[in-house]
């Protein structure tokens, strides 16, 4: 049972890093390598790495989700 | 478990596909975070023993997880925040020198 | 007829010859069982020796607490380059003021985080956290005081001097943790081989000098990331 939702969130991690990488507009990306980030927690929880997840959780899905935002604002702006 | 391995080497090659062909400088650094990432996964994929459970010992235990990747990869996971960081940095300051954030762009200007 | 752009067929083909290479490596290295004699030695010592539950942070700040020092190194100099490239700029952020019901709900979540983080740090060797996910938090807090109420309230409160200040101090209090070593009769950042204290597995105040690097490791790490966002943020 495990087996098939390890390989199911493996397959959406897959998919979100190709929407991350090659979608039209520029805050979608943002917005998919936050969700990337979220799969890999769960990854990371069910290969019993619980420090790892912690750090990651925190960091990848608030921190630099965060740095993105800011650099947008101060660039271009969202059109 | 099987799985893993080919999705790692997927998730390295696309983000180094984006940092040889995106246009937008970004893009570029989205796709050098997913690289991080992808091995910060490698990290506790190795680690993992089938059967374990996490490197916590206050209960009776019969096989445990390797501990070692993990603190490597503690440390790996702030510094991947702390080099996103600095190339934001400098693709703030190209902004306003060049008031553009595509890069096929700036290689034409020359100064 | 489109045009067959060369440069991304070219990319393609490396890009796939390397993710083979990638491949073969990672499956010749995945099914090695033999090289685990250093992490079977700190599963089956690790407790004993140092009396930490938490097997990673007495890894972490104990056995090969000189990766930490390195680690602690490295977002010292990212605060220091990101504070020096970036220019202040016109009041272009935050236009929008968000309502005072966003404001007072993250009024009321702010103290929980505080306790959050300081029971991650203080119980670090006992269940999963430690210092790195502790001091995080703290610069989680710093980013949402920003975006919900404004860059001016953030620097009446704390500038970048007064951040800057507790880095540092947090940086040499890791530093006189390790000197502590020394002193004891032992090598640089030693803590279980003097035998500083071990204490009993389980309780709060054991495993020697652990609970006080966990502090000043998370001092430094919550602040680093603090002054690197402030920078990025920076308007006058």
């Amino acid at each position: 049972m495990i087996e098939i939702i390890l390989m199911l969130l493996i397959l959406l991690l897959v998919a979100s890093a190709a929407i991350a990488l090659f979608s039209k507009k520029l805050l979608n990306s943002i917005i998919t390598l936050s969700i990337f980030s979220a799969l890999l927690v769960i990854i990371l929880i069910i290969f019993q790495a619980p420090d790892l997840a912690l750090a990651e959780a925190v960091i990848a899905a608030g921190i630099t989700t965060s740095f993105f935002i800011i650099t947008i604002n101060k660039t271009e702006g969202v059109k | 478990m099987v799985l893993v391995f080919p999705a790692i080497a997927v998730l390295i090659s696309m983000g180094i596909y984006a940092v040889l062909t995106q246009k937008n400088m970004i893009r570029i650094i989205i796709g050098i975070s997913i690289v991080e990432s992808a091995i910060i996964l490698l990290l506790g994929a190795i680690a993992y023993i089938p059967e374990g459970v996490a490197p916590i010992l206050d209960q009776p235990y019969d096989t445990v997880v390797d501990p070692l990747p993990q603190a490597l990869g503690l440390t790996a996971v702030v510094i991947n925040a702390s080099t996103t960081a600095i190339m934001l940095a400098l693709v703030i300051k190209l902004y306003n020198r060049y008031q553009t954030l595509d890069i096929h762009e700036i290689r034409k200007l020359r100064g | 007829m489109k045009k067959i752009n060369f440069d991304k067929v070219f990319s393609f083909i490396l890009v796939s010859l390397l993710g083979l290479f990638i491949l073969r490596v990672l499956y010749s290295v995945a099914g090695e069982e033999a090289a685990r004699f250093t992490a079977d030695h700190y599963i089956n010592f690790g407790v004993e020796e140092t009396s930490a539950i938490n097997i990673v942070t007495a890894i972490l700040f104990d056995y090969r607490a000189f990766d930490t020092l390195g680690e602690a190194t490295v977002i010292f100099t990212a605060a220091s380059v990101v504070a020096l490239l970036l220019p202040r700029h016109e009041a272009s952020m935050l236009k929008t003021e968000f309502t005072p019901v966003v404001q007072q709900s993250i009024a009321f979540v702010l103290p929980f985080l505080w306790i959050i983080s300081i029971f991650l740090i203080a119980y670090g060797h006992l269940s999963p956290g430690g210092g790195f996910s502790g001091g995080v938090i703290i610069s989680a807090i710093s980013i949402l005081i920003i975006f919900t109420y404004g860059y001016r309230y953030m620097t009446r409160r704390f500038n970048v001097k007064k951040l800057s200040l507790i880095e540092d101090i947090g940086a040499l209090a890791f530093l006189t943790i390790g000197l502590a070593g020394i002193i004891a009769g032992g090598t640089f950042l030693a803590n279980s081989q003097v035998g500083i204290y071990p204490g009993t597995p389980g309780e709060l105040l054991s495993g020697g000098l652990m609970p006080l690097s966990n502090f000043a490791v998370a001092a430094k790490v919550g602040t680093g990331l603090s002054v690197i966002f402030l920078s990025l943020a920076r308007e006058d």
